[in-house]
């Protein structure tokens, strides 16, 4: 152990000391951080679709609507996740080029990187990304395009509910929208970093 | 200070009553404040008794960090609103000074229990009013629409939504809205001469939004606040008409009649 | 009578400047605080939990932190201490070092600021490149921030193309859309050529020891996609007991800090990258981060120590928006910043001295701080503190008590003033013998005299 941990600790200690008692851990009940407008439980779906188009977000049903937005795009060059691919190939016509192996040294060689969502929060409209459940972590970023496939038995009607829920993985990603900025003079610019454009498909 | 933490009040007693701390403002510029505040308490029935010993509550000095200073006072008015009858002042910061303020600097002092038996018996106005007496509406009339500023000193208290109700209970006046209503108007006690360009700067924009909606009266429960704002106004060359929410309820009361 | 640095400094402020600074803070603070209220029944009693939390994780540290760490080696990161600034860089250096890494991409952290991290790389040889967009601009301008959210908040955009014209990122253009698309296709390629990512820390569950990172852009999610190696710095501060607290706490961080509902970007960290993952780091360093804290911890201001960073208080604060950030002369500005700097400054606390005092005590920063810091409280701790310890920066213009607490202590002598203060009223404002008088009627007209007035009236009334 080192010394300066010992020393923090030590100061740590010594400067409670004094308290004659420690604030306790509040009790706080789930009603607390309930939204007013909680939607009645059942149509979750419904709801995150409406709170992910509200932050931006491009929801599909579909791999055609999938491959639709693409075309329309122009974003022709991508990666897929080689799990998913199977399921998706038939959508894509002949003009794509879809690797499932993603080359870091080709970074902007990517349109779009299609990679699986591990949940959905539907009263944030929120993508849930894992580590062990996402193919490549580049893929899922570094593309303008963004497609997570997601399942419908994968969703959460709240915040608590999905950290009630975080699964045991290292990298767990909540996405709510696009990668955005307003740094400069406070102007709303999507595509900073990550994808400009994020979608969700929700697919099975 | 917010009042962020305030003690509970000690219970009124049977017998309307209290000790009227005039605030050393209305001691030395603005009597007719001080005047209206005994003349509003009288019509509810309360009679107001006067400590003459009485100086000021402390704040200066607290606010400016030299706290032994502001002890000095502090105990001073310890002593000289001593007993159990209610102490009523006619100004949110006053008040809070002496409910939360006072607290802070005798933290560490032997004598913490009697500052806090002031707290807990002082009283601003129109909680008083509304909370201590259990008023709902305040009689009489007043024509004119009225600029209401949140005086900084009631936030996190009874005393805003008190003042408000009273106000908008009586015929004939209108409580006009107004813009960043939750700004401070930059008077800030020695702020206001330490920091003479942030202070005026703070205060040209609150007196920009109240101009906008062409207020009769800008009405506040502190004369600190309406000092400087209708300093800053007069000096500008452009002044506007300031009212303590006392003098407001007193001429209420005065146009239909009532003598005060 | 002199004035206060501060005061000084807003009034030299460029209007230009002032305005951007006061519209968007002004514009924040209005949709944050809709949001909270369109969105929570009782939000201050959000605040005010979330405010016990944070206070008991701060009075348990002691409890807390040997917890954390052995959580934080369970999940496979090697935990480091750091007491202070320097050794904290020298850390971080050392960890590089070991690895034979020699560039550094950062994704945004007050702590860096705080330690200086960037500086002090640089003079060993280590590129450590900003990611953020506001800082990246911020460090190629070899400026300081001054936002603890938007830390280009000061800057409009044609500074902005200017900047990047000058350091060859394409030819003058002030729209916001290409400004940002220069800087993410510059940046994509040091990511990829980087061999750490430093992060700092939002939070830390004790309870799993994940680390969580709220970013909007994607830069701190970059940062751990493509280097090898993640270092986080993390304040001993951070802590949250469970996770299920992170729900009151995230709720209130976004909507706080930038009126969003939910942060795009919300990392849970607990570990280097899963067996079978291509991307991200195969090493993790948490450093913990004292630097100062523990004596905040001893201190009266304690509270501070609840910080989540929001910003909210600098953009509801009447002093911020007219002086900006600069003004406080420190990492942190704003109301947190007039508590958090001078304390963390250390022996060098009368240089900041006069912080505390840059406040009319409005209590504006209270009533919107997410974990209920009482600031005014604080500030006035500061102040007596000042006093006490006779700092010259505290002291100017700042009207003399004693004198006045001797005549408000005498009740003759205070009745005698009273009376003689008519004298005012003649006297023309030139003469009046107190600075503070004439320095209040430079700016404002004073009232007149009236001393005595209302006591005759009383005394007359209870007569008749
Ligand atoms: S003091 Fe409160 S309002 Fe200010 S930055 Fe910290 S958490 Fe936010």
């Amino acid at each position: 152990m080192s010394t300066e941990r010992n020393e923090i600790l030590a100061r740590v200690r010594a400067a409670l000391a004094p308290l004659p008692r420690r604030a306790p851990l509040p009790e706080w009940d789930h009603e607390l951080i309930q939204l007013r407008a909680a939607q009645p439980p059942g149509d979750t779906w419904a709801q995150f679709f409406q709170r992910f188009a509200a932050v931006n977000g491009t929801p599909l049903k579909s791999g055609a609507e999938l491959v639709a937005l693409l075309e329309q795009g122009g974003w022709r060059r991508g990666y897929c996740d080689p799990a998913l691919w199977p399921a998706l190939e038939g959508f894509f016509p002949a003009a794509f080029q879809v690797e499932t192996t993603f080359d870091r040294a080709r970074v902007d060689d990517y349109d779009f990187g299609i990679t699986a969502a591990v949940g959905a929060v539907a009263e944030t409209g929120t993508l849930i990304l894992s580590d062990r459940g996402t193919s490549s972590r580049l893929a899922a970023l570094a593309p303008w395009v963004h497609v997570a496939v997601v399942r419908p038995d994968q969703i959460h009607s709240d915040l608590s509910a999905a950290l009630a829920a975080l699964p045991d993985d290292p990298n767990i990603v909540w996405v709510t929208g696009p990668s955005k900025t307003a740094d400069v003079e406070g102007i709303l610019i999507e595509g900073v970093h990550g994808p400009g454009v994020q979608a969700a498909l929700l697919l099975g | 200070m917010a009042s962020s933490s305030q003690l509970p009040r000690l219970p009124l007693g049977p017998e309307r009553r209290v000790q009227l701390m005039a605030t050393c403002l209305c001691d030395a510029f603005y009597d007719d404040v001080a005047k209206a505040t005994v003349e509003v308490l009288e019509h509810a029935g309360v009679t107001v008794d006067f400590p003459e010993g009485q100086t000021c509550c402390g704040q200066p000095a607290f606010n400016g960090g030299d706290w032994p200073s502001s002890r000095k006072v502090v105990r001073h008015t310890v002593k000289t609103f001593a007993g159990e009858t209610p102490v009523l002042v006619p100004s949110g910061s006053c008040a809070a000074m002496l409910r939360h303020g006072a607290l802070l600097e005798f933290e560490h002092e032997a004598d913490l229990p009697a500052v806090q038996h002031l707290a807990r018996k002082t009283w601003e106005l129109a909680d008083y009013l509304v909370n201590g007496l259990g008023l709902t509406r305040w009689p009489g009339r007043f024509e004119g629409k009225v600029a209401f500023h949140r005086n900084c000193h009631n936030r996190g208290t009874a005393s805003e939504a008190a003042s408000l109700a009273l106000l908008q209970s009586i015929e004939g006046l209108t409580v006009v809205p107004f813009g960043e209503a939750e700004q401070c108007c930059g008077f800030g006690g020695t702020f206001s001469v330490s920091f003479p360009h942030l202070s005026s700067s703070m205060g040209h924009l609150k007196l920009d939004h109240i101009r906008a909606v062409k207020p009769d009266y800008l009405v506040s429960g502190d004369m600190s606040c309406l000092m400087h704002m209708g300093g800053l106004a007069e000096k500008d060359g452009q002044p506007v008409q300031i009212r303590h929410l006392a003098q407001i309820l007193r001429d209420a009361l005065v146009n239909v009649g009532h003598r005060a | 009578m002199a004035t206060q640095l501060i005061d000084r400094f807003a009034a030299d402020l460029p209007p230009d400047k002032r305005a951007s600074v006061y519209q968007s803070t002004k514009a924040t603070h209005e949709k944050r605080t809709k949001l909270l209220f369109d969105h929570f029944a009782d939000p201050n009693h959000l605040r005010a939990t979330a405010g016990e939390i944070k206070q008991h994780v701060i009075e348990n540290l002691d409890t807390y932190l040997p917890i954390v760490e052995a959580k934080l080696a369970a999940n496979g990161a090697k935990v480091h201490w750091a007491a202070t600034a320097e050794s904290a860089c020298a850390t971080v250096l050392g960890i590089m070092k070991a690895r034979g890494a020699t560039k550094m991409v950062k994704a945004k952290t007050m702590v860096s600021e705080e330690i200086g991290l960037a500086e002090y790389l640089g003079k060993h040889g280590i590129e450590a490149l900003e990611t953020d967009l506001g800082e990246f601009i911020v460090q190629i301008d070899h400026d300081h921030p001054s936002h603890i959210v938007r830390p280009i908040i000061h800057k409009n955009r044609r500074e902005i193309a200017r900047s990047f014209e000058r350091e060859g990122l394409g030819d003058y253009n002030d729209d916001p859309g290409t400004i940002t698309r220069r800087a993410r296709k510059f940046l994509r390629h040091k990511y990829l050529a980087a061999d750490v990512g430093l992060t700092g820390a939002n939070f830390v569950s004790v309870e799993s020891g994940r680390i969580v990172l709220v970013t909007n852009e994607g830069n701190s999610r970059f940062s751990l996609a493509a280097p090898k190696v993640h270092i986080a710095l993390v304040g001993i501060e951070k802590l949250v007991p469970r996770d299920r607290d992170l729900g009151v706490l995230l709720n209130l961080l976004a909507r706080s800090a930038t009126a969003q509902q939910l942060t795009v970007y919300t990392e849970f960290i607990s570990g280097p990258r899963a067996a079978g993952q291509p991307d991200g780091p195969e090493e993790m360093h948490v450093v913990f981060v004292d630097n100062g804290r523990t004596e905040v911890l001893a201190s009266e201001c304690r509270e501070i120590l609840r910080c989540i960073r929001c910003g909210a208080c600098l953009n509801v604060c009447p002093i911020y928006r007219q002086a900006s950030g600069h003004a406080y002369r420190s990492v942190y500005p704003g109301p947190v910043g007039a508590v958090l700097s001078p304390l963390l400054a250390g022996k060098q606390f009368p240089e900041l001295a006069d912080l505390p005092k840059a406040s009319s005590l409005c209590g504006a920063c209270q009533e919107v701080c997410p974990v209920n810091i009482p600031i005014p409280d604080l500030l006035l701790r500061l102040r007596a503190r000042g006093k006490a310890e006779g700092a010259p920066r505290a002291a100017v213009a700042s009207p003399p008590m004693g004198a006045w607490a001797l005549l408000a202590s005498q009740p003759a002598a205070w009745k005698a003033a009273l009376l003689g203060g008519r004298l005012l009223n003649v006297l023309p404002t030139k003469f009046i013998p107190v600075p503070a008088l004439r320095a209040w009627e430079e700016k404002r007209t004073l009232p007149a005299w009236q001393g005595g007035r209302f006591r005759q009236w009383m005394r007359e009334r209870r007569k008749s």
